[in-house]
């Protein structure tokens, strides 16, 4: 039951990740970090199976920072979404694919423009204005069709958040330990505070 | 012709290939590719989990050492390690004597949790891991390179049998008191505290409601003690002895290997806990 | 000369020399020079730039300064094209490093690797050695001593307070060696660094190039108009000494000294 969602707005793109790390029946750490950055501007959340969420985000973090220091300059988040995309394609047809599923936020370095890639497991790869991942999709998602604008403020992004991290407190079965929340602006990747502790009741 | 000048003018990033095969070769240094003997089955994986898995198959041939308790947690004064002593092969108490704290180097150590075999024989060669880092960097190696080290190690055999779950705790100069746990999934987690094994969710339930941080290292080593206590108690695969760590930026400290019996009866008698086992033979 | 010894590479000759690498040696005597400064809480990396032909656009021309990851800065003496290949390997390994052990890599670390790659070309069939020679600095992880060191083509790597590569490396090296203090601010290390070049680079601030590392922070590429007023210090500090010395101790600048220190008393300016 990991979470993941993702939002853009007017010059900035929302991305948020559970903080629940589990493991069968144990609920392992509460402050679990989702999220690997790639470059200057470009995020990249992911869940999936155990080992290979990890293990595929710091290659695919690591093959990102070494075109930067090669040619000194960033891929943009458009290249970097084709290129993992390219990446779990391979994988998918080798022996022993990745199970991972992946929100890649980003602002474009030249253009300022925000951007939001969804990607499976099965690498399907789909810009969108608004996406999630796993039991989220099926609360989230409608709320996000009927409140996003394309040219909404932070402050209208960290509302909508809230809304969709209210509803999944409401109705999860699980609890995933809130929400860790960043985001990416043409100045960087920066962590938002998130209140934890607002109790949401069921009805 | 063509094949002579063929021969003689092979391409340069050919030439290149023969150093990228030995660079790779260097790079896997750190994660050397051990040669294993595999039985001679069609899918060894799938074989060893028919042949292994005790829960689907209870009459299954290979029956692997599993049932554990270990714990660890960071507190003020370092990080304390804690594990019962018991090893069972299906129903089978194979041993009550088993040292389930690895002693990676004098700094750091490993807890074994899961396969015995696994675990013994990965948590040396990580020891022998740490040992070259050291020699070759001219400093000790950090908690969180060795537990990556293991957890990419894992990682490559995921999926092949193996059963660990593990713990590295280390206290360095750069990074204070380090613990991480890492699984045979390739999982790997920094965290505060954690428990492993069939009695974690037993060991949880103490340690967690009487873990703080500024915990007195004496406090500590008890709470790590009776956590475990209280895992053997209930889990009928963790038993024997209590093997209790402390680790400090010095290295760490062996805090004894005590019977959990007479434990049991002293915290059952000075205190009136375990009131459910009754000291009364008359009814 | 060799009678053949210097034809393969991994021959010796009856006296013990490799010639090739020998050669190697020679043609990073060729490349434009480097130098490398360590003051207390900074190193700073400075370059001879080759003068542009006419036509060639120098804004876009790359660097003989690089990055090797963001706290590890390269710059080198020799076969540009070889070097393109070095640097390359090295960037790789760093973000190898970083992928497998977590932490970054030390400064020490990567320019063990960088001498590794070198002693590999010297020893392996149908290669070539590099045609180069490396200063490597940086700051490790969380650590504020400054660290230099250069490797060579024979695979040799050493440790340096200061140090020059390249052309006329000896004279420069010479100078240093003359000037070097202990406990030198960031001024003090760019100044002597850019100083030593000037031993060797006759065309002034437009032909250097200066690279200053401090800990936690990414490298800084110094400006050409701080480069040129460097320069202007130093040469007119050079011909206010080549006066001095023409006329012993001049009387006018002795008595600005103790109407300074006069003026000091009173008011507390400069």
């Amino acid at each position: 039951m990991e979470v993941l969602l993702g939002i853009t707005g007017k010059d900035f793109t929302l991305i948020a990740a559970s903080k629940a790390a589990m493991r069968g029946a144990t609920i392992l750490k509460v402050s679990d970090d989702k999220t690997r950055q790639l470059n200057k501007h470009t995020l990249m959340a992911f869940s999936g199976e155990a080992g290979d969420t990890v293990q595929f985000a710091e290659y695919i973090q690591a093959n990102a920072q070494l075109y930067s220091m090669r040619n000194e300059t960033d891929l943009s988040p458009s290249a970097l979404a084709n290129f993992v995309r390219g990446e779990l394609a391979s994988s998918l047809r080798s022996r022993k694919p990745y199970n991972v599923n992946l929100l890649l936020g980003g602002v474009d370095p030249i253009t300022h423009k925000p951007s939001l890639y969804w990607l499976d497991y099965l690498a399907s790869l789909a810009p969108v204005p608004y996406a999630a991942h796993g039991y989220a999709q099926y609360y989230c998602l409608s709320l996000l069709d009927k409140h996003h604008q394309p040219d909404i403020s932070l402050e209208r992004g960290m509302e909508l958040l809230r809304l969709c991290a209210d509803e999944l407190k409401r109705r999860l079965p699980i609890d995933f330990k809130g929400l860790i929340v960043k985001v990416v602006t043409k100045d960087g990747i920066e962590v938002k505070p998130f209140d934890e502790d607002a109790v949401v009741r069921g009805t | 012709m063509d094949t002579l000048v063929a021969r003689y003018s092979r391409p340069a990033y050919h030439q290149n290939e023969v150093f990228s095969e030995q660079e790779q070769q260097d790079l896997n240094d750190t994660v050397p590719s051990l040669k294993f003997a595999m039985p001679p089955v069609a899918h060894p994986s799938a074989w060893l989990r028919a042949a292994t898995d005790d829960r689907s198959n209870p009459s299954c041939p290979i029956k692997i050492a599993h049932g554990t308790t270990t714990l660890a947690f960071r507190f003020q004064g370092g990080i304390i390690v804690a594990t019962d002593s018991r090893a069972t092969a299906g129903n089978w108490i194979a041993s009550q004597t088993v040292k389930k704290v690895i002693e990676i180097n004098s700094d750091l150590l490993g807890t074994m949790a899961g396969g015995a075999a696994d675990c013994q024989y990965w948590l040396a060669w990580l020891g022998m891991q740490c040992r070259l880092h050291e020699l070759r960097h001219k400093r000790r190696i950090s908690v969180a390179a060795a537990s990556k080290i293991l957890a990419n190690l894992v990682y490559q055999y995921k999926g092949m049998g193996l059963s660990m779950g593990t713990m590295c705790a280390g206290v360095t100069k750069e990074e204070g008191a380090a613990l991480y746990y890492i699984d045979s999934d390739g999982t790997r987690l920094a965290g505060d505290l954690f428990c492993v094994g069939s009695g974690q969710t037993f060991a949880y339930g103490v340690l967690d409601s009487e873990y703080r941080w500024d915990l007195t290292t004496e406090e500590a080593l008890e709470l790590g003690s009776r956590s475990i206590l209280a895992a053997t108690h209930r889990d009928a695969y963790s038993g024997g002895f209590i093997n209790l760590y402390h680790v400090k930026e010095s290295g760490w400290e062996k805090h004894g290997f005590t019977d959990t019996n007479p434990v049991f009866w002293k915290t059952k008698l000075d205190k009136g806990e375990f009131s459910n086992v009754t000291s009364n033979f008359t009814e | 000369m060799a009678s053949g010894y210097d034809r393969a590479l991994s021959v010796f000759s009856p006296d013990g020399h490799v010639f090739q690498v020998e050669y190697a040696g020679e043609a990073v005597k060729r490349g434009t020079c480097a130098v490398g400064v360590k003051g207390t809480d900074v190193v700073v990396l400075g370059c001879e730039k080759r003068s542009a032909m006419k036509l060639q656009d120098t804004r876009i021309t790359p660097s003989k300064i690089g990055l090797l990851d963001t706290h590890v800065c390269l710059a080198f003496a020799g076969l540009n094209a070889d070097a393109r290949i070095l640097v390359d390997k090295a960037r790789l390994e760093a973000q190898s490093h970083r992928l497998n052990l977590e932490d970054p890599v030390t400064i020490e670390y990567i320019t063990k690797y960088v001498a590794g790659v070198q002693q590999r070309y010297t020893q392996s069939g149908g290669v070539r050695p590099f045609g180069i020679s490396t200063l490597v600095v940086g700051f490790d992880k969380g650590s504020e001593q400054p660290r230099l060191y250069q490797t060579e083509p024979s695979g040799i790597y050493s440790a340096w307070k200061a140090n020059a590569i390249g052309r006329s490396s000896k004279t420069v090296r010479e100078f240093l060696e003359r000037n070097y203090k202990e406990d030198m601010d960031r001024e003090a290390t760019v100044r002597l660094a850019i100083k030593s070049l000037l031993e060797v680079v006759q065309t002034g601030a437009k032909n250097i190039e200066i690279a200053i590392m401090a800990p936690g922070k990414s490298v800084e590429m110094l400006p050409v108009e701080d480069i040129e007023s460097y320069v202007k210090n130093i040469e007119q500090e050079k011909q206010e000494e080549a006066a001095k010395k023409k006329t012993g101790r001049t009387p006018g600048t002795g008595a600005a000294a103790i109407l300074t220190r006069g003026t000091q008393g009173e008011s507390s300016e400069q």
